[in-house]
């Protein structure tokens, strides 16, 4: 028996990392869909894919990096170039399809640059790449300071279509629920991913860059001496990974529809973690683009897991994934290191005893880390319960919207009625804005007055119904339950002889970017009504 | 002939020396500012103490250099420990915690008195610096005993670390108003307090590695760890101690670094030093590879990658844009030690003395 498990074990020492997180990310879906009903909406779980896409695309191209024994930390950095540059050359009016072809050049250009220091001049990929993501990350800042908004109509149009699953459609409308759909990036993100799994695993190039990889770069001096094309190889991997970040920094700028040089920092971290995850040695020339998916998909779900607990913040995103990374690491230098030891020449008791003795220490390892990992979060919960136990309720019970009221108050004359509740403190807070600078606010129980300019409240009309689009259809209606921390909103905007409310809930993609910004923009003017000790 | 050969000579041992190019740097870099910036070098006494942008480069400098001392000798020993900048936010986390707990009862405690303190400093900087050595000695059994790649093993601590400060903090900011502890990073004995402190820990780490023999064996690990252990050198042991060192170093550095700025604030404290840290360590000609080096030409790079900062900052350039600037100058340091150049140079300079030998 024992016997047979090692066997299985050497055999699929590749394998087993790559199935183990694909289980993780299953089960993990699994066990949230259990307990949160929201995570049963289909739409949820293709938002997994929406919220992801750039994470795949940059990935997939990081894959083939590390495969080689490299690693590239500049991706962050040419994403963020990549919004930043095409936010402003949109903005300058140049043409949207030679805005992306230029950027992919762009990315390319960086990738081959820092490919020819690699294997040129001998420079560790480490520095090199470093000092790639800074350069980026600086010109992002010399072409421009603030967040640059896209509102090209070809962008939008790219980054809001809604692609429908088919045979899905009908069984949602059937339920009553809205088609769950993906978006464009998103199948950019696979077309690259078949494309990439085909390059790795069918053609000569691909057998080249597992050839390069691994065991200290011993491999890479016989892969040489083969006579293979060692330097073009590598040139192209670099090459080909400043692509990939490049198109993952468009289809970030298609997620926010705005650039900035802050954007995506830690991002290369996410990638390589995935990467990792995904059953690929760091040390290179060991591992499957087919694995860096579920890696993707774990990390996905880990963030989506956080969102729907709430009460977690989502710097537990960051200890989750530390800890994921290291147990993969750990599985993979133990499953290398049973390699070794069978290649030694020992006798076949020796070997077992030794190969019995790694097995339990890896065994033990592992299970000391997730007993770690499981003690700390029950502690957390128990500690949160303890502290919410005394001083508030975990979960406040959503007071409804009182349109009635806000009906009235528009009737009254008030411009800009604003509605929110729960919240921490499980607020239930009424505030409406008159055309005069006048802003009340009600909980029911005590009231505020605050005085502003009247020039401040035309402003602020003209900046949500021109900028924001308010009275568009780019401004609709979202509801989920909110999560703990969440504010529900309800906003009715009366201007212009026209009308229209929408309500919508923090913490979620599904909020239109407009309403956001519309809320950040009246949130300054409401008077405290509770004001916190 | 002969006069010229003799004078190659020497230049030549100058010129192999470690600290030539990190100081033909440093003082490019002061030639540049004593032409560009007016007053770069005034110093002025207020109150006895020394100020001026010349002290405010060693000054800011100091956490760098702290970094750097530690990760001169993981780098020696073929490793590199990404996780520098995590630990210094732990270690600040630590001591913000035990000076001010307000964040524990997930509140902003705006404390105002200068004299209040909620454990006494030496406790606080006791379990500060004990919580770094841990992390260190949690890279060091990952590199040295469970044999990962010490920029892998290193990774997982950067990016779990920033997440384990901020559960120390409950994610808050927290403020520190205790004079005793801001007189760290703030306060002045005619010169800066902080360079005091780099100046005992480079004293002490220079005596260790240079008086006693663990420089040999830093040095001879890092070469070749196989052959030291072959040779009788506990090779795990050292590597286990040079990580867990660069943790104390990181520790004293976060501690500097947050009575700095009079708050523990884990996103922001180290965000990026590693890199700085490397860079002063790759600018001081230590090979990444590992093996010989030179603590003192460490501390030169430091104070080169202050420089830049300090002056690009005098001239106007923003702080992030900064960031270009600086990647430019480490193509050109990389340019300067790689290999290529370094033969394409003796080629072009001495092609003579080479024929000789």
């Amino acid at each position: 028996m024992m016997q047979q498990i090692s066997k299985f074990l050497s055999k699929n020492r590749k394998l087993i990392p790559l199935w183990s997180t694909a289980l993780l990310a299953l089960a993990a879906y699994g066990i949230g869909a259990y307990f949160f009903v929201g995570m049963r909406n289909p739409q949820v779980f293709f938002n997994l894919f929406r919220n992801s896409s750039y994470l795949l695309i940059s990935a997939i191209g990081m894959t083939l990096v590390i495969l080689t024994g490299g690693i590239d930390l500049s991706v962050s950095g040419v994403v963020a170039l990549t919004t930043v540059s095409t936010a402003v050359l949109l903005r300058e009016g140049l043409n949207p399809w030679g805005v992306i072809l230029l950027m992919l050049a762009m990315g390319m250009t960086m990738g081959g640059i820092m490919g020819s220091f690699i294997t040129y001049l001998k420079v560790q990929p480490f520095i090199a790449t470093l000092a790639g993501m800074w350069f980026a990350r600086g010109m992002c800042f010399f072409i421009s300071d603030n967040a640059v908004t896209i509102d090209n109509r070809i962008f939008q149009i790219l980054g809001k279509t809604k692609i429908l699953i088919p045979g899905l459609t009908e069984i949602a409308i059937k339920q009553g629920n809205p088609p769950p759909y993906v978006s464009i990036p998103v199948v950019v993100g696979f077309t690259l991913f078949v494309v990439t799994i085909f390059i790795a695993h069918y053609t000569r190039f691909g057998r080249t860059v597992y050839a390069i990889g691994g065991n200290e770069g011993r491999n890479e001096q016989s892969a040489r001496l083969m006579g293979l094309p060692v330097n073009r190889t590598k040139m192209l991997v670099y090459t080909f990974n400043g692509f990939c970040s490049a198109l993952a920094g468009l289809a970030l700028s298609l997620f926010v529809f705005s650039g900035h040089g802050l954007y995506a920092s830690g991002f290369e971290l996410d990638v390589i973690a995935s990467v990792v995850m995904g059953g690929t040695m760091l040390t290179g020339g060991s591992g499957y683009v087919f694995g860096t998916f579920f890696g993707v998909m774990v990390l996905a779900v880990t963030q989506a897991l956080i969102q729907f607990i709430g009460s977690l913040s989502s710097w537990w995103t960051k200890i989750v994934i530390g800890v994921l990374t290291l147990i993969f690491i750990g599985v993979q230098t133990v499953l290398a290191n049973r390699k070794v030891g069978r290649q030694a020449a020992q006798s076949p008791e020796v070997l077992r005893a030794v190969r019995r003795k790694r097995l339990w220490q890896g065994i033990g390892v592992g299970a000391v880390f997730v007993l770690v990992l499981a003690s700390i979060i029950i502690i957390s919960q128990f500690r949160a319960a303890s502290i919410d136990g005394s001083t508030e309720n975990t979960q406040c019970d959503v007071k409804p919207f009182r349109e009635s009221e806000a009906a009235g108050l528009i009737q009254d004359g008030a411009v800009i009625v604003y509605h929110r509740t729960a919240g921490p403190q499980c607020v239930d807070e009424l505030f409406a804005i008159y055309p005069d600078g006048r802003v009340t606010g009600t909980d029911g129980v005590n009231k505020v007055e605050k005085q502003v300019t009247p020039a401040e409240v035309e402003h602020l009309l003209t900046v949500i119904s021109v900028d924001h689009k308010w009275f568009t259809a780019d401004i609709y209606s979202t509801y989920l339950t909110p999560c703990r921390q969440c504010f529900a909103h309800n906003i009715s905007i009366s201007y212009d002889a026209q009308e229209k409310s929408a309500t919508g809930v923090d913490g979620t993609t599904a909020m239109p970017p407009g309403y956001a910004f519309a809320l950040a923009e009246i949130r300054p003017l409401l008077p405290v009504i509770n004001p916190t000790p | 002939m002969r006069k010229s050969n003799g004078h190659s000579f020497t230049w030549k041992t100058f010129t192999e020396s470690r600290l030539f190019l990190p100081l033909i740097a440093l003082s490019l870099i002061l030639l540049f500012d004593l032409i560009f910036i007016p007053g770069f070098f005034s110093i002025e006494n207020r109150d006895g103490n020394l100020h001026g942008s010349l002290i405010d480069i060693f000054r800011n400098g100091s956490t760098v250099m702290l970094l750097a001392i530690g990760m001169t000798l993981v780098i020696a020993t073929g490793g590199i420990d990404l996780s520098v900048g995590a630990v210094m936010a732990i270690a600040a986390s630590v001591a913000g915690i035990l000076m001010n707990p307000s964040a524990l009862k997930n509140e902003v405690f705006f404390v105002t008195d200068p004299n209040y303190t909620f454990q006494p400093l030496w406790l606080v900087i006791i379990s500060a610096l004990f919580v770094a050595i841990l992390c260190g000695l949690w890279n060091g059994v990952l590199v040295a005993y469970v044999r990962i790649q010490p920029m892998v093993a290193t990774l997982i601590l950067m990016i779990a670390g920033r997440g384990i400060a901020q559960l120390i903090t409950n994610g808050l900011r927290v403020q520190i108003t205790y004079k005793l502890f801001t007189f760290l990073g703030q306060g002045w004995i005619i010169l800066p307090f902080s360079l005091y402190i780099v100046a005992i820990m480079f004293v002490f780490t220079w005596l260790m590695t240079r008086k006693t023999a663990i420089g040999m064996f830093i040095e001879s690990v890092g070469i070749n760890f196989r052959s030291s252990f072959y040779s009788g050198i506990d090779e795990k042991k050292i590597k286990l101690m040079v990580y867990a060192f660069c943790g104390f170093c990181a520790g004293i550095a976060g501690l500097v670094a947050s009575s700095n700025i009079k708050t523990s604030d884990a996103n922001n404290i180290g965000l990026t030093t590693e890199l700085d840290a490397i860079l002063a360590v790759v600018i001081g000609g230590t090979a990444m590879a590992g093996g010989r080096f030179s603590l003192l030409a460490s501390m030169v790079g430091a104070l080169v990658m202050q420089a830049i900062t300090q002056s690009m900052y005098a001239i106007g350039v923003p702080a992030f844009a900064l960031q270009a600037i600086k990647a430019v100058v480490v193509v050109f340091v990389i340019l300067l030690y790689s290999e290529q150049f370094r033969s394409f140079i003796r080629k072009f300079s001495a092609p003579k003395t080479e024929a000789k030998p």
